[in-house]
């Protein structure tokens, strides 16, 4: 199973006198089986200092890569596939029907590698 | 002849909804085409508008192209008694490339609200890409088009009505238009918007005024093309039609382009979701793999034709009242722009949990005498803050012709409280004042029933519940009630009895649907006042008879419908 995240960043607002850093907000995030459920998603977000949970929204791209990794953890899937909303649109861009279009999660973005997942060797795959 | 068999199940040409694509064929196909549609339906015509340009202002229908040659396919529609309808997009469309605009004017895709481009996969798995209206060549050339298109139909007396259409996703339980943009060329033209509208200058940096603007702005985009629509082709114009699109949103063509694709429960979902909206929905993107049994069952018993005629006024609303089958529900939601107003009393989710599929949200009053006919029976929901001078007055006039109808007065304008208070003290209505939660007064007229209560203390009342249930058994509605896991779906339908079946008020029909991999059981009590006549059409599963009602077993992928009779009350 893969993982893929869309991210969007949000540049730094001034809204009614109140300052709002810069941000990385999830947009979707989904497996091979669908879209990942969004109260599980907050729940795991709690454990990245800072983060606003209820908006999965995080204050820098390490701290998106640090929950995308946890989620890759729960759910003992090795690497998760970051994808800003710019390179997916741009992937939309070029793609023209949907062998070029699921492309576009193969080759955009940057792949977060869960080490305490562990690769399964070629005698791993004999045992599972 | 093989590829005509095997057309009938995978067809792009009539994706769906007794729609003519006629593009994705050859014209020398069109009539054999045109004659596997069955003859009594009709036939609509998605115009693709962008198809027809020969350059950004010249417009071929048939002269360069034959897969052009409007005046051959209406020909031969006309020629084999088939009746049609234009379909005229005023929005981009997922369903046609470039989302239905010529390749010239196709400069700046459209982004939606998360920021992704629209995009979405259609029947045969093209990706078809929204362009942004608000690029500004757009307008221009679809202005162009109009004329070329008005003088052709003009000028060839193509009699057939066409109809404006505005094309919606659904995603996350929220509706958006395809219209709707935050793509580069937008921003240009809110800013132009802004400089004429605000020359003086504008503050912007409270987002709700901003994201106000934004709305007002695209709203009159919209309305632009639709007037210039209306305007250019009047003499065959028959309004707009509002179409929900499945399977568009950005996130149904993620969710589709995976190998596990979207589930039959969740498209399922949705359809209800719409049918509770009262939305027209096209099932034109969906592949064979994904309309199949549920969803194909469910689009064709209840989306299908009569609906359609229904919807396109190609028919009266009731044809033949003693004999159809009409839609059946219970209440009527009026919540006007508020469109949450009912959920934040509680009343939606006691309908779910009560009369779940038994009611619809309407965006406006039809007081017509057959609507009004039609809708005698269900009970009416209006939210006073959202009445108009002209929807209050007919609000009092139906509680006058013996419906039963509910105000929440909360938000009620100073103007309509006096005229009610006016109305009620003029006709001598028998009043009542009951305080159960929230002061409620109940007013009688023969059979008609206006009660007025105040939303504003059930908002936040976690026992509001009660509040709807005393309503209702005040009210003394009558429904066989259904037991039913959430992932089981059911409509119900009514018709007039027949001279055969006299001791019977009325007949209804409840048609269920497993579209879960899962067996399920319903249970429906009929409360002594229903008698289970028949079981219709069960596939994967069966129904027995109770002391109570009836059990009914449904299999993965499974349906049933089954016939009550309405007995009097003694």
């Amino acid at each position: 199973m893969s993982l893929k995240l869309i991210y969007h960043f949000q540049t730094s607002q001034n809204q009614d006198q109140e300052f709002r850093p810069a941000s990385y907000a999830v947009i979707y995030f989904f497996s091979d089986d669908g879209f990942l459920d969004e109260r599980q998603l907050r729940e795991l977000a709690k454990a990245i200092p800072n983060a606003d949970h209820e908006g999965l929204t995080f204050l820098n791209l390490d701290d998106l890569k640090s929950f995308a990794a946890r989620v890759g953890e729960e759910l003992a899937v090795r690497e998760v596939r970051l994808i800003s909303v710019q390179d997916y649109n741009i992937g939309i861009d070029g793609a023209k029907d949907l062998a070029t279009f699921t492309g576009v999660f193969e080759k955009y973005g940057e792949i977060v590698v869960n080490e305490t997942v562990k690769k399964k060797g070629l005698f791993g795959k004999f045992f599972t | 002849m093989a590829y005509l068999e095997s057309s009938k199940k995978f067809d792009p040409v009539r994706p769906g909804e007794q729609w003519f694509f006629y593009w994705k064929t050859s014209a020398a196909l069109w009539e054999t085409r045109i004659l596997q549609c069955p003859v009594h339906e009709v036939i609509f015509l998605p115009l693709y508008w962008g198809f027809h340009a020969e350059s950004s202002t010249e417009w071929d229908f048939g002269k360069v192209r034959p897969e052009r040659d409007l005046l051959r396919l209406t020909q031969l529609l006309t020629q084999h008694g088939r009746k049609f309808c234009w379909l005229l997009p005023l929005t981009p469309a997922p369903f046609m490339p470039n989302g239905g605009i010529p390749v010239s004017v196709a400069r700046v895709l459209s982004v939606g609200k998360s920021g992704v481009h629209l995009a979405a996969l259609d029947q045969e798995q093209n990706l078809n890409k929204m362009f942004s209206f608000f690029e500004p060549k757009v307008f221009p050339s679809f202005a162009s088009f109009l004329q070329a298109f008005g003088t052709f139909l003009g000028t060839h007396k193509v009699k057939a009505p066409l109809w404006g259409c505005q094309f919606f996703y659904s995603q996350d339980g929220e509706t958006s238009s395809f219209l709707g943009d935050s793509s580069l060329a937008f921003e240009q033209g809110f800013s132009r918007f802004l400089r004429k509208a605000h020359p003086e200058g504008t503050d912007l940096t409270d987002p709700r005024s901003e994201s106000e603007l934004k709305e007002r702005f695209t709203g009159e985009v919209g309305q632009l093309f639709s007037s210039a629509a209306e305007s250019a082709l009047g003499p065959f114009w028959a309004g707009h039609q509002r179409i929900v699109i499945l399977g568009a949103a950005p996130k149904e063509t993620i969710l589709r382009s995976l190998p596990t694709g979207k589930s039959q429960l969740e498209y399922t979902r949705d359809l209800f979701q719409h049918f509770v909206n009262g939305d027209q929905v096209s099932s034109a993107l969906l592949t064979p793999e994904e309309k199949k049994e549920s969803l194909q069952w469910i689009l064709s018993e209840h989306f299908g034709a009569r609906t359609l005629e229904l919807a396109y006024k190609l028919v009266p609303t009731v044809s033949n009242p003693d004999e159809d089958w009409r839609p059946y529900s219970v209440a009527d939601l009026y919540s006007g722009e508020h469109v949450d107003h009912f959920d934040k009393l509680g009343l939606r989710r006691f309908l779910y949990r009560n009369y779940r599929w038994l009611y619809q949200n309407r965006e406006s009053l039809e007081f017509t005498p057959e609507a009004i006919d039609q809708s005698q029976h269900k009970i009416k929901f209006f939210n006073g803050s959202s009445l108009t001078r002209t929807s209050f007055a007919q609000m009092l006039k139906l509680f006058m012709l013996g419906q039963r109808v509910l105000l929440d007065r909360s938000g009620l304008g100073e103007g309509h409280e006096k005229r009610l208070q006016l109305f009620l003290l003029e006709n001598s209505i028998r009043m009542q004042s009951v305080n159960f939660m929230t002061a409620t007064q109940i007013c009688e007229l023969g059979d008609g029933r206006l009660i007025i209560f105040d939303g504003a203390p059930l908002r936040e009342n976690p026992e509001r519940e009660k509040f709807w249930n005393h309503i209702f058994r005040y009210l003394s509605f009558v429904q066989p009630e259904v037991q039913m896991d959430d992932d089981v779906f059911g409509l119900w339908r009514i018709r007039p009895t027949a001279p055969h079946e006299l001791s019977y008020l009325d007949v209804r029909r409840v048609n269920l649907y497993n579209p879960t991999s899962y067996k399920k059981a319903v249970s429906i009590r009929t409360h002594r006042q229903f008698a289970f006549m028949k079981m219709i059409d069960p596939t994967r599963a069966t129904a027995r008879s109770t002391t109570d009602g009836v059990e009914v077993e449904l299999l993965p992928n499974g349906k049933i419908a089954l016939d009550f009779g309405h007995y009097e009350e003694t």
